[in-house]
């Protein structure tokens, strides 16, 4: 019994992930998709085969030299043997006769000659059959982000980031490590055959006798793996038990010492700690008696070498040089099938992986996009037209329920509502995040459904309250790559939306390099650097969800200053949870369960007594209470 | 369905704790300036018999291993001699494999097993000492910095004492071993090789080194590619809304070609690596043959030796092949236990006074005598972005001159706006802050003198943050001591209101909560949190502002039943809710740490100040409130 069964472990529930699915089984059809990414890169991948074969013969080669040339017949003088020498022996003395040398010189520059080969070959194949790999999983890599930038919101509303991030990065580097051991495999096997083919020529007999001994490490290796498997698993674990339970534990010190669990706590990680232990001291009993085992194997073949190759040698049946060699070669045989032992686990690792990347990109979801989109006249005048919309994420639960208003060229209106009540959606559905169905939103009379996306993305400008900061400079930030809009372009639109003095204060101005998310600018500073870039955009109509973030009460009238600028004579639609803002609007639209409430000014709304009044007050009076 | 909560077995623990804690390693100051590495020492010294035993049994193995060449010597002479008997060399080979073999696995096996110790050791003292430390402590050392300490570093130790040593140490000693063999067998063929020998070594150490360094590039290359790929889908919306999609699809391709060009690098140097050495080993093959084969043709070296020079090639080449991943090993896990001992050194800022003696019982009297407390400005600005400004304000006073005598049984409402202090003065009771001394008093005894455990199990504090742990929902309530009977939680519940939510439940009082199981709002949290600390019955309770996210009706409900439930003893709650106060028998208000009110709610409310601005805004919002949730009701139908 586990020491952890003493003391009672806390209960989670674990719930199953598709994370979670190991591949089943080894799936062709997978392997052949992923060749469809190497083909750009398959001549370095067939010139890394062909080098792969010549380095191993030339590893083999090499010691052919020492074994068959050297001490054969050259140092025993074993002249005419008819055993196999890959034609080494006529080389080593074509070069005596043509150079004038010493045989055993001759023989160590063809030695020689050989290693260099091999080595040469062997780098050859490692560089070229790398960079093959890694540029076919680097552009699979881009395909799979490419896919994933087009797909619409309503895919980003359902699936964690998080999860699509883990296929883009670590799925594909799975198929790598399959990949890098397909290659080391590659390096492994065919110099193996090659081994075993001269083997056999030199004396099948010796050869034969050393067979048996394959069939055993690989015995020994399959149940290595076999019983280690689940033990690393348990292992793994283990160990993340042992992290979950300190990072609550650090993460709930405060009550941990209110209540005096120290001792409790402790044991439980005891426990825990105890078990992964014992995991750890089986796997590591059999790990240290698996690893040793195989070294040993490779000495048993040493003495059957020398055992039967030295009766052969009696018999004349083979040179001493020939048993020399066989030693030289008794590791070639060993290591693929050690190799094969780890490449088996990265296997069905990788089919995982490669399913889920499949899936990824497989993932059909878009707006739906008209056949011959009608383009938004040159000249938009702003007119918004929202008739009958209707809009749910999920069929049980509507979000906005049959929603019509008209907004006017150059007006500013402000959506006020309580939390759900659909002004976000609604927003959404504006810049067309969605497809508008049923209902229409007509844009100075053309129903958005009939215009390309991209278009009306174009000529409608939006704040998001999550608006992503762009790594680059603070201009890149602005101009967001139009040509058209000229450094003196942005610098005027900072100017006017009064981001121009916190950006001169950055110590490159305009120039200075922002991190991602913007981490060096304050909340107002984003906010107003957000106002910059989108009315450098130009944009006809304008959507803003303001913030909700709390800033001081000069940031605030900066903002609100911009926020006047921003949407003068400009369609503006604000989600606005300030009260200036809500004042400064030409029309207020309440939101309430997904309808509208009410419309109508600020004064109108206020005399009428109802639901805005109300939020209105208590928008105020939280201010007041702070 | 039921079933009952289970004691924890509680005797077994104290003892482990108490060894860990004592058996603390020698901290800086009383080994000034020790190296990391050698502060190891003592850690492994504790299984210093296995580790020794285990480096001398695979220092074994590597003899006998160095010591086949000779049987195959001896095997080749027979066989050009002609001499048939061929059972001395492979019986010697055979025996020396078996005994090698044993040598070896358990020699691998104790010192690795060492390795896995001294992190077993290490982790529980890592958690004990975590459990010790206070505010400033985790302001400093933010949880992921803690948890990365605990897994990646102590790794790195781990690597470096179960895996590093037994290179450094067995891989020389084979060299050497290997060396010395190669010099009894010909004095002139070793001496021509040594002129070889710094060149593989060269290429060894300084590849190697390179490999890792650039592994570590490698690295850090894939995380800021999955933190691209994070930060670009987290800002989808906006880069689809600005047509955005291609800079950025063209920025990946940057990102993602530079990792596959950093990883095509580091797949260049190990090319390199293997390369090399098959090249310098091969020039030292050919300088065997060289002489060797003369040396043979001559008769002044047989073919057996000739052979065993050959071997003996590979088993001195092996060492030096790795000696750049040794050194890096070895610096990385110097740095690792640098890092475990930077943590391990931090003391404990809240400690028990020498000499505390505990009360042999708590009426529940607190007073404070011209108490101030000022947050100790001890965080660098870099830290400072992980802290919770809450625990640690910078520098900033929070309390001044506050004197106040509460009786024993009495209900003390706090009441201020944010920042005004109430939670330091809950804390300061406690010992969650240490007040100065001879300023908080707990029965007339200043809380410094008494044991910090007495303290803390006599008076409960609720905290602001309704903190649940990943466990069943009754597990959480009766989470000071699960030996508690499951009448005793129900009636806790029943007092916070949560039996109803309870019962919703199918599993009830079972349910998993957290992480992966049910996730409670913020109310049921903080009703949850609330029975937690009901249930200890404590002489005095101390709420720290939990009814926040409870609606309003519930919490008068909640409170009506306390004040029954504490009838005669000492309640003091935080609030920023008149309607919560108001039950108390005295108010306190606080405004930036000073007393600014103190009396009942009638009295405040006549004086017309703080307290009495506060009631009005408060009572027109909850009219409001009501009025908004009648009006969407009505649209709803």
């Amino acid at each position: 019994m586990s020491a952890a069964g003493a003391v009672q472990q806390p209960r989670r529930l674990r719930g199953a992930f598709d994370d979670d699915i190991y591949g089943k089984s080894l799936d062709v059809g997978q392997v052949l998709r992923l060749l469809h990414w190497m083909k750009p890169y398959r001549w370095l991948a067939y010139s890394a085969l062909v080098m792969v074969v010549l380095s191993a013969v030339f590893a083999v080669l090499a010691p052919a030299v020492l074994g068959r040339v050297l001490v054969d017949d050259i140092v025993l003088h074993q002249q005419g043997s008819a055993f196999a020498d890959l034609g080494q022996k006529h080389l080593n003395a074509w070069i005596v006769g043509r150079f004038h040398i010493d045989p055993i010189v001759a023989a160590g520059i063809q030695y020689m000659t050989w290693v260099l080969l091999a080595a040469a070959f062997g780098r050859g194949f490692g560089l070229t059959f790398s960079r093959a790999v890694l540029n076919t999983l680097r552009d699979l890599r881009c395909d799979l982000f490419n896919h994933l930038e087009h797909l619409p919101s309503s895919f980003y509303d359902r699936v964690a980031v998080g999860r699509v991030m883990t296929r883009v990065a670590n799925d594909v580097e799975t198929l790598f490590e399959l990949f890098a051991g397909f290659g080391q495999l590659a390096g492994q096997f065919v110099p193996f055959f090659v081994a075993i083919t001269i083997m056999f020529s030199l004396s099948t007999t010796l050869t034969l006798e050393i067979f048996p001994v394959l069939p055993i490490v690989a015995v020994c290796t399959w149940a290595f793996r076999r019983v280690s498997r689940p033990l690393y698993r348990s292992i793994r674990m283990t160990v993340s038990r042992l992290n979950e339970n300190l990072q609550e534990n650090l993460s709930g010190m405060e009550v941990v010492q209110l209540y005096g669990r120290e001792q409790i706590n402790f044991a439980r990680y005891s426990a825990i700690n105890n078990d992964n232990r014992i995991n750890e001291n089986k796997a590591l009993s059999v790990e240290s008696f698996y690893g040793p085992l195989i070294d040993g194997m490779s000495f048993l073949v040493l003495s059957i070498i020398i055992w039967f190759g030295g009766h052969l040698v009696f018999a004349h049946m083979m040179t001493v040089g020939s048993v020399f060699l066989f030693t030289q070669f008794t590791d070639m045989l060993f290591r693929p099938i050690v190799a094969m032992g780890e490449q088996w686990n990265i296997v069905f690792r990788a089919m995982a992986s490669g399913e889920r990347i499949f899936q990824a990109l497989d993932w059909k979801e878009a707006l739906s996009v008209p056949a011959n989109p009608t383009p938004l006249p040159a000249d938009l005048k702003g007119k918004v037209d929202i008739r009958h919309l209707t809009f749910s994420y999920n069929p049980d639960h509507l979000i906005l329920k049959d929603i019509s208003f008209t907004i006017h060229p150059g007006e500013r209106i402000a959506i006020v509502g309580p939390t759900g009540s659909g002004k976000t959606s609604l927003i959404r559905l504006l810049c067309r995040f969605y497809d508008v169905d049923p209902g229409e939103i007509f844009l100075d009379d053309v129903d958005i459904m009939q215009v390309d996306p991209a278009d009306i993305r174009r000529r409608i400008g939006v704040v998001l309250q999550d608006f992503h900061i762009f790594s680059g400079t603070v201009y890149d930030n602005i101009a967001l790559g139009d040509p058209a809009i000229t450094r003196e372009a942005a610098e005027a639109a900072a100017i006017l939306v009064n981001a121009d003095p916190f950006i001169r204060a950055l110590p490159m101005g305009y120039d200075t390099p922002l991190s991602e998310r913007g981490r060096n600018l304050s909340h107002g500073q984003r906010q107003l650097l957000a106002f910059a870039r989108v009315l450098a955009m130009n944009p006809e109509v304008l959507v803003l969800d303001e913030a909700t973030a709390s800033i001081d009460t000069e940031t605030e009238r900066v903002i609100q200053d911009a926020l006047r600028k921003l949407t003068h004579g400009r369609t503006s639609i604000i989600i606005a949870h300030r009260l200036q803002t809500i004042k400064d609007a030409h029309r207020i639209v309440v939101l309430s369960e997904g309808r509208v409430r009410e419309i109508g000014t600020h004064d109108e709304l206020i005399a009428r007594g109802g639901m805005y009044r109300t939020l209105y007050e208590l928008q105020f009076q939280e201010m007041q209470a702070g | 369905m039921n079933r009952p909560c289970q004691p924890v077995r509680r005797e077994a623990a104290p003892d482990r704790l108490e060894y860990v804690l004592r058996s603390a390693p020698p901290s800086e100051e009383t080994r000034p300036g020790a190296s990391p590495l050698r502060r190891l020492i003592p850690l492994v010294g504790e299984h210093k018999w296995m580790f020794w035993g285990g480096m001398v049994l695979i220092c074994l193995g590597r003899v006998f291993e160095a010591w086949m060449p000779l049987f195959v010597r001896m095997g080749i002479d027979r066989m050009t001699t002609h001499n048939l008997n061929l059972l001395p060399p492979i019986g010697g080979i055979l025996g020396l494999a078996a005994v090698r073999y044993v040598s070896v696995s358990y020699g691998r096996k104790y010192v690795r097993l060492v390795g896995i110790k001294v992190t077993y050791d290490m982790r529980e003292r890592l958690y004990a000492h975590f459990q010790l430390q206070g505010p400033k402590f985790f302001a400093r050392f933010p949880t992921g910095d803690l948890m990365a300490r605990a897994i990646n570093d102590l790794n790195l130790v781990r690597q470096l004492i179960g895996v590093g040593s037994r290179t450094v140490i067995v891989l020389g000693f084979s060299g050497l071993i290997a060396f010395s063999y190669m010099l009894s067998l010909s004095l002139p063929l070793t001496l021509l090789l040594v002129p070889v020998m710094p060149f593989i070594a060269g290429a060894g150490f300084f590849i190697s080194n390179r490999i890792f360094r650039q592994s570590t590039k490698v690295q850090e290359g894939f995380s800021s590619l999955s933190e691209m790929v994070q930060e670009n889908l987290n800002g989808i919306r906006t880069i689809q809304t600005h047509a955005q999609e291609a800079r950025e699809i063209e920025r990946f391709r940057g990102v993602s070609g530079a990792y596959a060009d950093n990883y095509f690098h580091f797949m260049v140097l190990n090319a390199a690596l293997n390369a090399w050495m098959v090249v310098f080993t091969g020039i030292a093959t050919v300088i065997i043959m060289g002489y060797g084969g003369h040396a043979v043709l001559n008769h002044t070296m047989s073919l057996g030796t000739f052979t065993a020079f050959i071997l003996y090639l590979g088993i001195a080449v092996q060492p030096i092949q790795q000696s750049g991943q040794m050194v890096s090993m070895f610096q990385r896990g110097s740095s690792g236990a640098k890092r475990l001992f930077e943590v391990l050194d931090y003391k404990p800022e809240i400690q028990n006074a020498p000499d505390t003696k505990p009360l042999p019982h708590i009426d529940g009297r607190i007073a404070f005598k011209h108490l101030s407390y000022v947050y100790p400005r001890r965080v660098s600005a870099k830290d400072a972005r992980n802290i919770d400004p809450d625990t640690i304000a910078t520098g900033v006073a929070a309390l001044h001159d506050v004197s106040l005598d509460i009786a024993a049984g009495e209900t003390i409402a706090v009441l201020g706006r944010v920042g005004s202090g109430k939670s330091t003065l809950l804390k300061l009771i406690v010992r969650l802050l240490d007040p100065a001394p001879g300023t908080v008093f707990i029965d007339g005894h200043d809380v410094l003198s008494l044991p910090m455990a007495q303290v803390r199990s006599q008076i409960a504090l609720v905290p602001q943050d309704p903190f649940l742990f990943a466990d069943e929902l009754g597990r959480n309530i009766s989470y000071d001591d699960p030996s508690r009977t499951e009448a005793m939680i129900w009636a806790a519940a029943e007092a916070a209101d949560l039996e109803e939510t309870i019962n919703r439940f199918p599993e009830r009082l079972q349910t998993p909560i957290g992480e992966r199981g049910v996730t409670l709002s913020g109310g049921q949290k903080q009703r949850a949190s609330l029975a937690r600390g009901l249930i200890r019955n404590t002489p005095v309770l101390l709420l720290d502002d939990c009814f926040s996210s409870v609606d309003t009706e519930t919490e008068e409900h909640i409170l009506s039943r306390l004040k029954s439930l504490r009838s005669g003893r000492t309640t003091m709650l935080v609030s920023h809710r008149v309607s919560t106060a108001r039950h108390a028998d005295r108010i306190l208000v606080l405004d930036d740490g000073h007393i600014a009110e103190l009396g009942t709610h009638a009295e405040l409310m006549e004086k017309g100040g703080i307290y009495a601005g506060f009631a009005k805004a408060q009572g027109r919002r909850e009219v409001l409130k009501q009025d908004l949730e009648r009006e969407q009701a009505q649209v709803a139908e």
